[in-house]
């Protein structure tokens, strides 16, 4: 690349930069202090994480305590009765969502990905009878 | 038991200390992106409820999970959740087109220019009017960029971001994002030309 067109490249990003500083500059008083608010609410998320009782820290350590004792109820049979497949998927799925991690922003979403999920299964036409009518 | 006590405050003290000085400084690093992740939020979005709920949930979404990381890794941590909530918004949002065309309505953009309109300045209207229509010409070329080369130039350019740090909040290499952001160079000036 030549230095000209290297020079009109660096003029052109600059104007850019310029022009994105001057919008950002002009942002209402209103919308700044709705980011304020937000600005807020993120810190009082971070004022409940260091609190000093419950903590969001001892969620995993909960979550493997529960994943343990389920384990042993189902090792000794204490459970109900397991399914026709002699597995309890149900319980299963609780557990994957447990572990994963990338799984709490799911869990934030949990309507939109029942709502996906209903999507998907009327266009692929494999809604599972019930048996009613 | 009294030793306990004298070697237990000091300790509260400390650590309330340490809570405080990590809350100013999230509250600094929080003060400092916001307005430019709600511009570019809106860029990419069009609508500026939606953007304040996205930049917000960016912001809850850091202090939640990356709080204890140091405050150098916050900016390519924030862009990048603020990148993933963009994503998820313009993936629901071809959804919700998709089913509500099915069903025969319009999925409207409500796109209101005048809540857009930035707030009364002292400068002279007219200088303000063109710098506007400048900005509105590069928001329309960026929206017609590839996504990628849209998320590299927007980062590396409005926000600052280095090669590495934009690398990490797009999830990709360092030489994606250089040949990212020279193809979003090259395509927004033969787009605009002498416009901006």
């Amino acid at each position: 690349m030549d230095s000209e067109s290297v020079k009109k490249d660096r003029d052109f990003e600059e104007r850019t930069k310029l022009l994105f500083e001057q919008s950002v500059a002009a942002l209402d008083g209103q919308t700044r202090s709705k980011l304020t608010q937000a600005r807020y609410r993120a810190l009082e998320e971070l004022a409940e994480r260091a609190s000093p009782g419950w903590s969001r820290s001892w969620l995993p350590a909960g979550a493997v305590a529960a994943v343990a004792l389920l384990s042993l109820m189902l090792w000794q049979g204490q459970m109900g009765p397991l399914t026709t497949s002699g597995f309890d998927v149900a319980a299963v799925t609780d557990l994957e969502i447990l572990f994963g991690e990338e799984e709490f922003d799911m869990i934030e979403e949990l309507e939109f990905y029942a709502w996906l999920e209903e999507q998907v299964e009327l266009t692929s036409g494999e809604i599972v009878e019930d048996g009613i009518g | 038991m009294a030793l306990a006590v004298t070697l237990q405050a000091p300790m509260c003290l400390q650590r309330e200390d340490g809570t405080l000085e990590s809350r100013a400084e999230m509250e600094g690093f929080l003060r400092e992106v916001e307005t430019r992740a709600f511009r570019i939020a809106v860029i990419s979005t069009r609508d500026a409820g939606e953007a304040l709920d996205i930049v917000q949930d960016a912001m809850i979404s850091l202090a939640r999970r990356y709080a204890d990381r140091s405050a150098e890794e916050w900016r390519p941590l924030f862009y990048r959740i603020l990148k993933n909530r963009i994503r998820d918004w313009q993936r629901r949002r071809i959804v919700r087109g998709r089913v509500m065309s099915f069903f025969g309505g319009q999925e409207g953009e409500e796109y209101d220019p005048v809540a857009q309109a930035p707030g009364p300045t002292s400068e002279n209207p007219l200088e303000a009017l063109a710098r506007s229509d400048a900005m509105d010409a590069l928001e329309q070329a960026l929206r017609e960029l590839p996504k990628r080369q849209r998320e590299a130039f927007m980062l590396r350019n409005f926000e600052g971001l280095d090669v590495a740090d934009t690398a990490t909040a797009m999830g990709c290499s360092d030489g994606s994002v250089k040949t990212h952001y020279s193809r979003a160079v090259h395509r927004l000036r033969d787009a605009l030309g002498e416009h901006v």
